[in-house]
């Protein structure tokens, strides 16, 4: 009987030391917190993502060109003294959001890429045909990767896009035209819905992307030492030989993006 | 001085030598100078003068913590368990000191879904699959054909190469990408135009081992020393 007590004491000390005073701080988001849905916050980020995108193609790339600025795959290399194309523009506001806390992908791909490595494939490339009929986004859960994933149509929204696809040496179609699907954004995320706080971090690590790969073309310039250096501060290339600062782009995108992505964080909160 | 029951007197020095014996291997184990004898194998090309904790970082919370959050999540009070000890070594840690802007192969591409049966071959999300850790080599992949997992349909326009790349592809010549090609396009250096005039094999397997680096020392992008690492956490 003592033996019993004393066994029962034992394991019942096990269990209070194993479960008393709390473990290592848990952070919990509860259903209720949660007010968007993973395809609307989406939906959001890929329409900022929409007017960067053009922004940046139309004003930077198309309006630099036209003063004599030049945009290049090979942008990083020491002996190429240019901007990064709108495609590799995208690449790092993806590689900034992976470096970021936010468990968010962004993926572009096509089915006639200039680089045979971002030709899509499998149900990616299923996808991408209804894609390309009806210019509607499309939702699905990876199984495999256990990922909500989304695909925005990425159209032809600048002349450049057309120009510079129809006469890159690799291209493997060249009769773009203005409007046409070119390719789709790939956005992937590992919960079926955000609280408020998950949503702006999302929006938020888009935005540092932006500004993080304009940084870098930025630095790429001021490295520059054969090319004329644009003169880098509140004007925009239509104005001449100029590039808006970082803080100055981003504004821009803002302005043009962020009425309905606040309009839908407002009414949510 | 207290008394010890002679009933007890084992029970009590079994406490008295478990107590010291606990306390120095605490003591010992944690010294700069156990971390050779605790590695699990000596360090690979390169990062011979990191330390443990460069990649082993403490996990969150206290060795009870992490205990009594673990029994939790066994018992299922809790959705999620924790690290012990250490918290896991990510890919984040490796990018601490290589990231790399101009990465041919960054790691997070290959999440995409159409990377899904290449990386069922080869799991290019990670670093570890050719960069283990604690064999004192610099790469440590199984089978250096890997570009065919992703390059089977490459055509290079104005192909330079007198062998041209389609040919290779055909004829499934996958050792020799990486004879003009490394992987992660951080060198600075010439190409040869002739396959016979590409780095032998031999010597690319002798740099995989550790050798020396017949890319060339050119290099856009230098990884951190530990130092250098430790003055970026501080900033």
């Amino acid at each position: 009987m003592k033996s019993i007590l004393k066994i029962t004491i034992l394991l019942t000390s096990i269990g209070i030391l194993l479960t008393s005073c709390g473990g290592v701080p848990e952070e919990k988001v509860t259903a209720s917190d949660n007010v968007f849905s993973v395809a609307e916050v989406l939906e959001m980020v890929a329409t900022e993502n929409d007017v960067t995108r053009t922004l940046y193609t139309k004003a930077i790339v198309g309006g630099g060109k036209k003063q004599g600025m030049k945009f290049d795959e090979d942008w990083r290399k020491d002996d190429v003294e240019a901007g990064p194309l709108p495609a590799l523009f995208l690449r790092g506001v993806a590689t900034s959001i992976k470096k970021s806390p936010v468990p968010l992908g962004l993926y572009l791909g096509s089915d006639f890429p200039i680089n045979a490595a971002n030709k899509f494939e499998g149900q990616q490339a299923e996808l991408f045909e209804e894609i390309k009929e009806n210019q509607e986004p499309k939702f699905f859960y990876d199984e495999e990767q256990k990922l909500h994933t989304a695909m925005f149509a990425d159209l032809a929204s600048a002349g450049a896009c057309v120009t510079c696809h129809n006469d890159h040496p690799q291209t493997s179609k060249s009769d773009w035209k203005l409007g046409d699907v070119m390719g789709a954004t790939t956005w992937q995320y590992p919960k079926d819905s955000l609280s408020y706080k998950e949503t702006v971090a999302v929006l938020n690590s888009y935005a540092k992307g932006t500004v993080d790969i304009y940084l870098e073309y930025l630095d790429e310039i001021d490295n520059f030492k054969e090319s004329e250096k644009p003169e880098i501060g509140e004007k925009w290339p239509a104005d001449g030989n100029y590039l808006p600062t970082a803080e100055v782009f981003l504004d821009s995108v803002r302005k043009l993006a962020s009425y309905e992505t606040m309009k839908k964080l407002v009414a949510a909160n | 001085m207290f008394k010890v029951s002679p009933l007890r007197k084992r029970q009590f020095f079994g406490i008295i030598i478990g107590l010291v014996v606990g306390v120095s291997l605490f003591f010992i184990l944690t010294l700069d100078a156990s971390e050779d004898y605790i590695s699990l194998g000596p360090m690979n090309t390169g990062h011979n003068d990191l330390k443990c904790m460069a990649c082993h970082a403490d996990a969150k919370g206290n060795l009870m913590q992490q205990i009594q959050s673990n029994t939790a999540h066994a018992f299922g009070a809790r959705e999620d368990g924790v690290d012990f000890g250490t918290s896991d070594v990510t890919v984040d840690n490796c990018l601490q000191c290589h990231d790399r802007p101009n990465d041919r192969h960054p790691n997070h591409r290959f999440s995409e879904p159409r990377f899904k049966d290449a990386i069922k071959n080869i799991d290019a999300t990670t670093c570890i699959t050719c960069h283990s850790e604690h064999h004192e080599e610099r790469v440590t992949v199984a089978s250096i054909d890997y570009c065919m997992n992703c390059h089977q349909d490459l055509e290079v326009e104005n192909d330079p190469l007198d062998i041209d790349h389609k040919t290779l592809i055909a004829k499934e010549e996958w050792f020799t990408c990486i004879q003009c090609h490394d992987f992660h396009g951080n060198h600075k250096y010439e190409v040869a135009t002739k396959l016979e005039d590409t780095i032998p094999m031999k010597v690319i397997s002798e740099y995989f081992k550790g050798g020396e680096d017949p890319y060339g020392n050119d290099k856009k992008y230098i990884g951190l020393s530990m130092e250098a690492w430790l003055e970026q956490l501080d900033k």
